[in-house]
């Protein structure tokens, strides 16, 4: 009868559920707390979810369980009947809240910071005092600490209980907010270097991640929180890169932490996954790569179609003015053999494709070895140096004049064209290979720089195969025509026209000379161009002297015309004090650039003034075409005045770590690169790589205008 | 993309901070105390040097003055270290106060530092990575930081913690003293964010 009674009473609570919401409101200066329950009523034994909810005023903020810089993560301390057990804090996802150049994790706006309670399985139905004594530090530009005593009274009833449906929103946002466990998925992590690698990878088949992501470690001093974090793929999965605490956490055994994706997890309902990752020796962290991962996804995603895309970039690459030539003497070398042995063709083919992969692989190594010793290099680092622009246009001087036929290559270049012995003739197909790939690179760094900076950022593995690839693609024609000579026939027989083609390819070898030339100008200034254009001569005397007395016997010829190419290289030597100050000069008509500093652009943009920075160099072409139809545009320059908009140059033409480092953190490792940075924004506007003149006033017209007085001044 | 702003908020050419790690020389600087007058690390060469970031209107530090403990410790070792007090507080921040006003809150605190610094455009606790107020370095004679973090183990506002707390400056002082090597060099500093420009 008791009994009864009591279940009736139960039934009672349960359809009353405002019994159990009824937790005052407690009222802070800037904070509104109160406790939300999920279900009317827990059951005896088994845990019910309570949230303690914090509603901040607006741009105060709370903390997660590492506060990160700063601060202090909110605490609940539960006073419950006897017998009843409180469960952990159940922490939703921490948003990044940076102050200054401190970073905190935290909450603003709104959060539920659920905790399990459980009754004891011998709890009587009835009605219970829960109390929750929270304390938090609630922050904005200063802190403030707070509390507050939350009562609750929760009913306990036999039966499942019904819902709240006061809190369910509140608190289904928070449980959706809480990281879940990732099944089948792998993490790993590494330190190296002052840096932090986690890497997380999917189950095999899984579709790939994407790179929005931000890494929170549930350990304070494992990693600087304000510092960039890089997201970059690895096969399906991430790898994301962080900076070290200095000094790193002692006796670390595995990172944990909340990995968190606005775009959701692949198999996961969830945006945060918990993320426990042994140290591990196997994942040695990537030096090389360096793009936070806002650029890749847009490039576009799959292996396969990066590599068809080295494929057809390689191919490409033939037409280019320096790569040209080198292929048509090849070509003409097959024309000559067109009715030779089928086979020794076809393995001279291959050669001349091994000696291409291998060059490509050899350089793209180079860099990533260089890179991970940690120099600052992007692709097109080569032309960063005057003396391998120096020595790169003497080469190719050298090949124009032997194309304009001032002299032959003697031995060496007649097992080009006529029939020396076979080993001869392979070692000769893989040096062309070889020179093909070394004179490629300098037009690959203006022309696919963002594309190859792109490859860069993959894994190392990844970065190979499509550097190897790209050689590939490059020697493909020739091993075409090596293994289908049928095709040569379609080609015109040996004659005469050979000479006269011959002779013409030599003029894009001139053209590319007098870039050359004008990227050594803009490095090492007006003497060291003089000191080149000297040595040229000394190099066209040389070999002119080697062709005009091609027939005499003697040493004499060799030695004078060797000592004279030794004098042009000597003369063309840039001297090491040949640089010039960087100061841009101003033309009329043109943007009033000035030289970039990062202070310059947080000390402009903090005067209330528009910043436009040109990441720039003498050696990427597609930077000059941009700066001539899109930036000295009238209209262009008119706008820039109209908003006091602030041109600044930075210019990569030699190597500046400074640069390097910016651009890193805007995500990009190649150029051109174009940056409008708006006060008041939080980010610059990226422009594309290659613009227009209406693309550059669409984006200026986000700036605002300048005041009549002048530049506008801000409070901050 | 809120998420993005933790990546996009550090691609701002906002200043870094650098750091001041335990093992290494610590950073010199040359800045003006409360009464104007330059003050400069070199000044104490020699001496074991006590940099503590201040200000009075975060609640942690509060704490460690209502309770009486930071002035303690700052007259306990006034004999054998030069305590300097550092505020990297900028002027726009709604925690600066006038010099003339600190040296009034500071008398009323009994607070004892050597000296004052102000370093309202945040050289210094930039250059040391100065993150919390408090935020504890400690130099040794060489010229070498041998402590850097917390003031204590007790990460909270409240006054009673100060006693049960295990103070990692007092530790560390008393360690030097002795003429040990530091035994906990590093910990993870508490506190307000300082309130850098």
């Amino acid at each position: 009868m008791f009994q009864r009674l009591i279940v009736a009473l139960a039934g009672l609570a349960m359809a009353a559920p405002w019994i159990a919401c009824a937790s005052p409101l407690v009222k802070t200066e800037h904070v509104e707390a109160e406790l939300v329950t999920e279900k009317a009523a827990a059951q005896p034994g088994k845990p019910t979810t309570v949230g303690l909810k914090l509603r901040m005023s607006d741009q105060w903020h709370t903390y997660w369980k590492n506060p990160g810089d700063s601060g202090l993560p909110t605490r609940i301390q539960w006073i419950l009947p006897e017998g009843w057990k409180a469960g952990e804090i159940q922490w939703p996802y921490p948003r990044p809240l940076p102050v200054g150049p401190l970073m905190n994790y935290g909450y603003e706006d709104e959060v539920v910071l659920l905790t399990e309670l459980t009754a004891p399985a011998s709890a009587k139905p009835g009605s219970y005092a829960v109390k929750a004594k929270a304390d938090w530090l609630v922050c904005k530009d200063v802190c403030i600490p707070e509390k507050g005593e939350l009562d609750l009274v929760l009913p306990v009833a036999a039966g499942e209980p019904a819902s709240n449906p006061r809190f369910q929103a509140h608190i289904e946002r928070a449980r959706n907010m809480l990281p879940v466990d990732a099944p089948g998925w792998k993490f790993d992590s590494a330190i190296a270097g002052g840096k932090l690698v986690v890497r997380l990878a999917p189950p095999a088949g899984a579709a790939a991640i994407p790179v929005k992501i931000a890494f929170f470690p549930e350990r304070e001093q494992l990693i600087e929180p304000a510092a960039p974090q890089r997201v970059t793929r690895d096969g399906n999965g991430v790898r994301i890169e962080m900076k070290l605490a200095d000094p790193p956490p002692a006796g670390l055994q595995a990172v944990a932490g909340v990995a968190v994706s606005d775009d959701g997890w692949p198999g996961i309902a969830r945006k945060a996954i918990e993320v426990k990752a042994p140290l591990s020796a196997a994942l040695a962290p990537a030096a090389a790569s360096a793009t936070p991962g806002r650029e890749p996804d847009a490039i576009g995603g799959s292996i396969v179609t990066a590599l068809a895309f080295a494929l057809l970039g390689g191919i490409l690459l033939n037409l280019m003015p320096c790569v040209f030539p080198v292929l048509g003497i090849k070509v003409m070398g097959f024309v000559e053999h067109a009715h030779g042995e089928a086979r020794a063709m076809r393995a001279q083919g291959l050669i001349f494709a091994a000696g291409a992969v291998l060059s490509f692989l050899a350089l793209a190594g180079l860099m990533l070895l260089l890179r991970a010793g940690g120099a600052q290099l992007g692709w097109g680092f080569q032309l960063q140096s005057p003396a391998v622009v120096s020595l790169l246009a003497a080469l190719f001087f050298v090949l124009a004049l032997n194309l304009s036929g001032v002299f032959e290559w003697g031995a060496f270049a007649q097992s080009m064209t006529s029939s020396l012995s076979a080993k001869g003739r392979y070692a000769d197909a893989f040096l062309a290979g070889v020179l093909a790939s070394a004179v490629a690179t300098p037009c690959t760094a203006p022309f696919m720089g963002a594309a190859v900076g792109f490859t860069l950022t993959q894994s190392t593995g990844l970065a190979l195969a499509i550097f190897a690839t790209l050689g590939f693609g490059m020697a493909l024609p020739v091993l075409l025509l090596a293994f289908f000579p049928g095709l040569l026939k379609r080609l015109p027989r040996p004659g005469a026209w050979m000479e006269t083609f011959k002779q013409v390819l030599a003029f894009p070898l001139y053209a590319t000379v007098a870039w050359l030339t004008w990227v050594l100008g803009a490095q090492a200034g007006n003497d060291a161009i003089l000191a080149l254009l000297s040595g040229l001569v000394l190099i066209a005397m040389s070999a002119w002297m080697y062709g005009r007395w091609e027939h005499a016997a003697g040493p004499w010829r060799a030695a004078v015309a060797a000592l004279l190419a030794v004098a042009g290289v000597v003369v063309a030597w840039p001297g090491p004090a040949a640089a010039p100050a960087g100061v841009p000069v101003v033309r009329a008509g043109e943007l009033p650039w000035q030289e970039w500093s990062p202070e310059k652009v947080a000390a402009l943009n903090a005067e209330g003034r528009t910043v436009f920075v040109d990441f720039t160099a003498a050696w990427c072409v597609t930077c000059q075409v941009n700066k001539r139809i899109a930036l000295n545009n009238d209209a262009v320059v008119r706008e820039f005045a109209a908003r006091g908009v602030v041109p600044l140059r930075a210019d990569w033409t030699r190597m500046d770590p400074r640069i390097t480092e910016a651009l890193s953190a805007l995500g990009r490792n190649a150029l051109p690169v174009y940056a409008l940075y708006i006060p008041g924004e939080d980010a610059p506007r990226l422009l594309p790589e290659i613009l227009t003149p209406s693309i550059v006033l669409a984006e200026l017209s986000h700036a605002p205008l300048a005041s009549q007085g002048g530049p506008s001044i801000t409070q901050r | 993309m809120k998420l993005m702003t933790l990546a996009l908020a550090c691609a701002l050419p906002v200043a870094a901070l650098a750091n001041a790690p335990a093992g290494k020389p610590a950073p010199a600087f040359t800045v003006s105390d409360l009464s104007g007058k330059p003050v400069s690390l070199a000044d104490y060469k020699g001496k074991t040097v006590v940099l503590e970031w201040h200000n009075f209107g975060c609640p942690f530090v509060q704490k460690h003055y209502r309770s009486g403990n930071m002035q303690a410790l700052q007259k306990k070792y006034g004999n054998d270290v030069v305590w300097l007090a550092v505020n990297s507080t900028n002027r726009e921040s709604s925690d600066w106060t006038e010099p003339a006003r600190l040296g009034t809150e500071l008398r009323d605190f009994g607070a004892a530092p050597a000296r004052y610094l102000v370093d309202e455009p945040g050289t210094v606790g930039r250059a040391y990575g100065a993150k919390t107020t408090p935020h504890m370095y400690i130099i040794d004679p060489a010229g070498n930081v041998v402590y850097n973090g917390a003031i204590d183990d007790k990460r909270s506002t409240n006054v009673l913690d100060v006693k049960t707390a295990k103070n990692y400056v007092v530790a560390a002082l008393e360690e030097l003293k002795a003429g040990k090597p530091v035994s906990t060099a590093s910990t993870t500093p508490y506190g307000c964010s300082v309130k850098y420009r």
